[in-house]
């Protein structure tokens, strides 16, 4: 499904330069749900978005789904994510001045889907997260696990192959976090293969396999063959 | 306190260089059109003799033949040779003067100077001192010298200069066509604006100064034409004595009352007037004789012409739509601090602190705005004078505009940064902001 | 991409939204009547005048001093002018058309005082004026020589009652009629009134005033040479020929009698132009006035928009991780602006329409043509696609990183 190999990535300031990935090699197969542990600033975002098509990166291959990304036009990359990926942020990142349906519908507008089919999946996608009822709220009347789960929402309405997650528990509670996995692990039980950057162990220890970052590189040798 | 909101203002102002930049051209732009026009016509109405404006009146009189198909045309304000005489006779009023435009060829006595044409006035003795035109040498010539048709001569300063030099030019000899003239007076370079005491509607009239005023009657017996209009409804005879017998229409008449009271007692003098005139089978028509004082006298005329209203109304929605940008700009400009407001506030600043901080970032904006306004204010006028010399004489910053601009264009910015500022200070305080 | 989640975002922006909303209604409703303004003002100052040529007839006005044989001394000059290599035709004249200054008289075809009085231009043709100016005859004909003969003021022979007339006069006098020579008509509607008749109609001449009205082609043109020193000299210069024929003209005339003071010399094309100053002075402050109102527009909605986007640096960060290509970002921005332009201009057009009739009723202005609204319309339309086009292309440049970086 994602296949990275030897991926490297520098950001260049004026001052320095920050190797975020240096020679950064994975899989992660078809239905999986594996879990990104690793210390802060060692690159897990980076390899988020690098696997999102988010970020360009310097060295390296990326297959996502069989296909090689790393050449692909923006626009290319745009049909891509909206097709295949699904997102979900640690700070829900919902559009403040759009209401919980109208956000649902951001990512199938994107895709020029018929009107009928975006209501369709919509509530459906709505449903599914249990907020079907507050489909007119803003996402500033929500609470916090409730503008996540809007979040999974719109993730998932685009049905996509795979989900990326970056600290999606960071910014809840306990109970909430636990909420928010228990339906992630149902909707990868549905198929959906998702890739979680988390701190948090009990969460770790939940999903299949865990894939610990340092230093822009996946430090756990076992890991790296195993892939 | 304002002292450190204005210091911050200022130095906020190198903040987003390209907004502030925006702004403060916007304003001046908005303020130099306005001011430049809203001058123009200042100038246009203003009072040209405000001390005795009210005291100062000329008049109209209705002398067409009786079958005269006159639809609502209105009367002109040039009278005949025959009223004006017997206006002057009655000796109505604390002064008087009748008045024609003279034209003619002067032949300067000097090497190096060729002969000109020069525009002037004939008026009576009273005219210098009804208008209170400023002598830098002389005087005004005599009532006597008037009664004997004397050959005197006050003028203009350029012109003395252009004739005489820096020598006196009292008592010197100006020949203008086949005449001498002695001079008796020289008067300040004096434009009252508008030119009130000849304009009769006749745009042409207003614009530039006179340079020669020479003796009503001294101008008649010489048969010097009339340098302006001449109307004539009825025939006249041939020649000038033709002219001066005739119902032609072609003097002004003006008359300075003892006080503005006075004027109802000479408005019964001349409806008086008219009655004996019809006794005598002179103006068939119905009594429509008119008084008018200054100001009355150039709205009559309708010294502010349509195309300078037009001016003005178009300058201010101009001055509107930069106002509406201003706020926009500043609003933008404000919104992208609302962090440092936050910050701010948490810091323990009153919602009435932050006001006047950002109030006065907008009237420092206002101030270097006007700065460039006024510059721009000149400019306009300047190129106003020199498109159109009719409007010459009234494309000039006096220091009452000069001061309403600048109090104008800190207004406007004060006035249209009040809703950003307005918005600004509902900024709730925070140290850090949430993420959108 | 559809409008509604758009309007439902703008209501959350809602006070900038109406200021770029209002700025673009006083521009249109200011612009469009702008333009109508310009366009009358410039037609004005572009109407025929009759005349030919107008750059190659001179004109000049020396105030004959002498003034004890006037009729001699105009002679001598008009030979002396006919002389000049390079001239074709001269003439004199009591005024020129746009030289502001001049005769009138009124006519009448009745004389009773009730009849319909028509003000016109009083030209005095001192011989070969139709030649000289370069006027068509459309019906009859000019005058012969041994016509024009000469009036002393001081004496006041009678005028000739042969005369010609502009053709608009003549249909004014005689409404209907399209044949106007050897009819009668009268100086005046008098009892009094000088008797005169047609001998013939010249296309078109224009007063010395040029009037915004149709008064500017009422013209009746005597044969005669007035006998008082402010005549016009005119000549007709041959192409190419008036930088010389100027020079020579003024000497000619200095020559004749020398210390003359003459109040210039001028082309009819540069006695247009100062006539007509103050309507292109007005017109050129208008396009002025316009051309700073569109600047003024578009910095405020560039001003709105770079803000907005800096607002939504995060959101549009989102919508890219979303699957939003860089065409979409664009088209979001421009078509959420076109959605406030066309509030603004909803607005604007009936706001211009207001403000054309006040005008009307308040001031000379002309009655707003619709397709100066609509060019308007559409001006503020491709303005506001420009002015938002570069904050847009800036937003769609974000990286969509900024999704999970930015704060
Ligand atoms: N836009 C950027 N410019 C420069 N350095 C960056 C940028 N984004 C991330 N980095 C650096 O790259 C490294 C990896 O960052 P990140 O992937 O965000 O770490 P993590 O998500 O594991 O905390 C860090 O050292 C960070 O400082
Ligand atoms: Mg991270």
């Amino acid at each position: 499904m994602l296949q990275m190999d030897g991926v490297q990535k520098i950001y260049r300031t004026d001052l320095v330069q920050t190797y975020a990935l240096r020679s950064l090699s994975l899989r992660v197969a078809e239905g999986e749900f594996v879990a990104v542990t690793g210390p802060s600033g060692s690159g897990k975002t980076t390899f988020l978005n690098i696997a999102g098509l988010l970020e360009t990166f310097e060295a390296g291959t990326y297959r996502l789904d069989g296909e090689d990304v790393s050449k692909l036009s923006d626009h290319a990359r745009s049909r891509l994510r909206n097709v295949k990926i699904g997102f979900i942020f640690q700070s829900f990142n919902l559009i403040p001045d759009l209401n919980v349906y109208d956000n649902v519908d951001v990512p199938l507008r994107y895709r020029g889907m018929a009107g009928s089919e975006r209501k369709r999946r919509i509530t459906e996608a709505l449903e599914r997260v249990g907020l079907a009822s507050r489909h007119q709220h803003l996402p500033s009347q929500l609470s916090g696990g409730q503008q996540q789960r809007v979040a999974i929402a719109r993730a998932l309405a685009g049905s996509p192959r795979i989900l990326l997650a970056d600290e999606p528990t960071g910014n809840l509670d306990s109970l909430m976090a636990r909420e928010v996995m228990n339906m992630l692990e149902e909707i990868n039980a549905q198929g959906t293969t998702i890739v979680m950057v988390t701190h948090d162990p009990e969460l770790a220890r939940r999903v299949h396999r865990n894939i610990h970052v340092m230093d822009g590189q996946v430090s756990d040798l076992d890991q790296r063959l195993a892939a | 306190m304002l002292g450190y909101y204005l210091q911050l203002g200022f130095r906020n102002l190198r903040r987003s260089p390209v907004l502030t930049a925006l702004i403060i051209l916007t304003l001046a732009v908005g303020v130099a059109a306005s001011m430049s026009t809203l001058t123009v016509l200042y100038m246009m109405s203003g009072d040209p003799i405000p001390q005795k404006s009210s005291r100062l009146l000329t008049l109209k009189l209705d002398n067409y033949p009786l079958d005269f198909n006159d639809t609502d045309e209105k009367l002109p304000g040039i009278l005949t040779w025959t009223d004006v005489r017997n206006l002057r006779e009655d000796a109505k009023g604390l002064r008087r003067t009748g008045l024609y435009g003279i034209s003619g060829i002067v032949y300067p006595n000097k090497e190096g100077v060729k002969n000109f044409f020069a525009d002037g006035v004939a008026v009576d003795a009273d005219f210098f001192a009804m208008m209170d035109a400023p002598f830098i040498a002389g005087g005004a010539w005599t009532a006597a010298e008037d009664r004997s048709e004397a050959r005197v001569a006050v003028i203009a300063a350029p012109l003395a200069e252009k004739l005489f030099g820096k020598e006196s030019a009292i008592g010197r000899n100006l020949r203008m066509d086949s005449e001498e003239f002695r001079v008796v007076g020289v008067l300040h370079d004096w434009k009252p604006t508008p030119k009130f005491y000849r304009m009769d509607g006749n745009s042409s009239a207003g614009s530039d100064a006179d340079d020669i005023f020479i003796p009503l009657s001294t101008a008649l017996a010489a048969h010097r034409d009339v340098s302006g209009n001449t109307s004539c409804y009825s025939n006249a005879d041939p020649g000038f004595e033709g002219l001066m017998r005739s119902e032609c229409i072609w003097l002004r008449y003006w008359v300075e009352l003892g006080s503005e009271a006075e004027r109802a007692e000479y408005r019964d003098y001349l409806s008086a007037y008219v009655q004996r005139q019809k006794q005598l089978g002179r103006l068939p028509r119905p009594d429509k004789s008119a008084l008018y004082n200054v100001r009355e006298w150039l709205q009559e005329i309708e010294v502010v012409d349509d195309d300078t209203r037009l001016q003005t109304w178009l300058a201010f929605g101009f001055l509107s739509v930069c106002l509406v940008n201003t706020i926009g700009l500043l609003l933008a400009k404000f919104t992208a601090r609302t962090a440092e407001i936050g910050v701010r506030r948490a810091l323990g600043a009153t919602r009435s602190q932050i006001f006047l901080q950002y109030l006065s970032e907008a009237a420092a904006l206002g101030l270097v705005g006007s700065i460039i306004g006024v510059a721009g204010a000149f400019g306009m006028l300047h190129l106003l004078a020199k498109q159109s010399p009719n409007l010459e004489q009234y494309a000039r910053m006096d220091p009452t505009m000069l001061a309403t601009t600048v109090l104008l264009s800190v207004l406007a910015a004060v006035i249209a940064g009040l809703l950003p500022t307005l918005r600004a200070t509902q900024v709730v305080p925070a140290l850090q902001l949430k993420s959108q | 991409m559809e409008i509604r989640p758009i309007l439902s975002a703008l209501r959350h922006n809602l006070t900038g939204a109406l200021l770029i909303a209002t700025q673009v209604a006083l521009t249109l409703a200011i612009i469009s009547n702008s333009a109508s303004v310009i366009r009358e003002r410039l037609a004005v100052s572009q109407r025929d005048s009759g005349v030919d040529a107008e750059s190659r007839i001179l004109t000049q006005r020396p105030i004959l001093f002498s003034q004890i044989d006037l009729a001699n001394l105009i002679q001598t000059d008009l030979d002396a002018l006919r002389a000049i290599p390079g001239v074709e035709s001269v003439t004199v004249t009591n005024q020129v058309p746009m030289g502001r200054s001049g005769w009138s008289s009124t006519f009448a075809t009745e004389r009773v005082p009730t009849a319909p009085n028509q003000s016109a231009g009083l030209y005095f043709d001192g011989g070969r004026l139709l030649e000289t100016f370069g006027l068509k005859l459309v019906e009859g004909r000019g005058f012969r020589d041994d016509e024009i003969v000469n009036i002393d003021p001081k004496v006041q022979n009678p005028p000739p009652t042969g005369v010609l007339l502009t053709r608009r006069l003549a249909e004014a006098l005689f409404p209907g009629q399209s044949q106007f020579v050897g009819r009668v008509f009268y100086q005046g509607n008098t009892p009094d009134s000088e008797e005169l008749r047609v001998i013939g109609v010249i296309e078109r001449f224009t007063t010395p005033w040029a009037q915004t009205g149709p008064g500017n082609e009422y013209a009746v043109v005597f044969p005669a040479r007035y006998l008082n020193p402010f005549n016009h000299y005119v000549v007709r210069a041959a192409p190419g020929a008036e930088a010389q024929v100027r020079k020579a003209m003024e000497e000619a005339l200095e020559k004749n009698e020398p210390g003359r003071v003459s109040n210039g010399q001028y082309s009819i094309q540069e006695m247009r132009d100062r006539r007509y100053r103050g309507e292109r002075a007005l017109a050129w402050l208008l396009v002025s006035v316009t051309v700073f109102l569109l600047g003024v527009t578009a910095s405020g909605i560039v001003g709105m928009a770079s803000l907005w986007v800096n607002l939504r640096r995060k959101q549009i960060g989102v919508r890219r991780a979303l699957g939003a290509t860089r065409g979409d970002i664009v088209r979001y921005f421009l078509t959420e602006n076109l959605i406030i332009t066309s509030a603004g201009i909803a607005v604007g057009v009936l706001a211009a329409w207001g403000l054309n009739g006040v005008l009307m009723s308040e001031l000379s202005v002309p009655r707003l043509p619709l397709d100066y609204l609509l060019s308007g319309v559409l001006l503020m339309l491709l303005l506001g696609v420009v002015a938002v086009l570069g904050p847009a292309l800036r937003a769609a440049k974000l990286s969509p990183a900024l999704a999970t970086r930015s704060v």
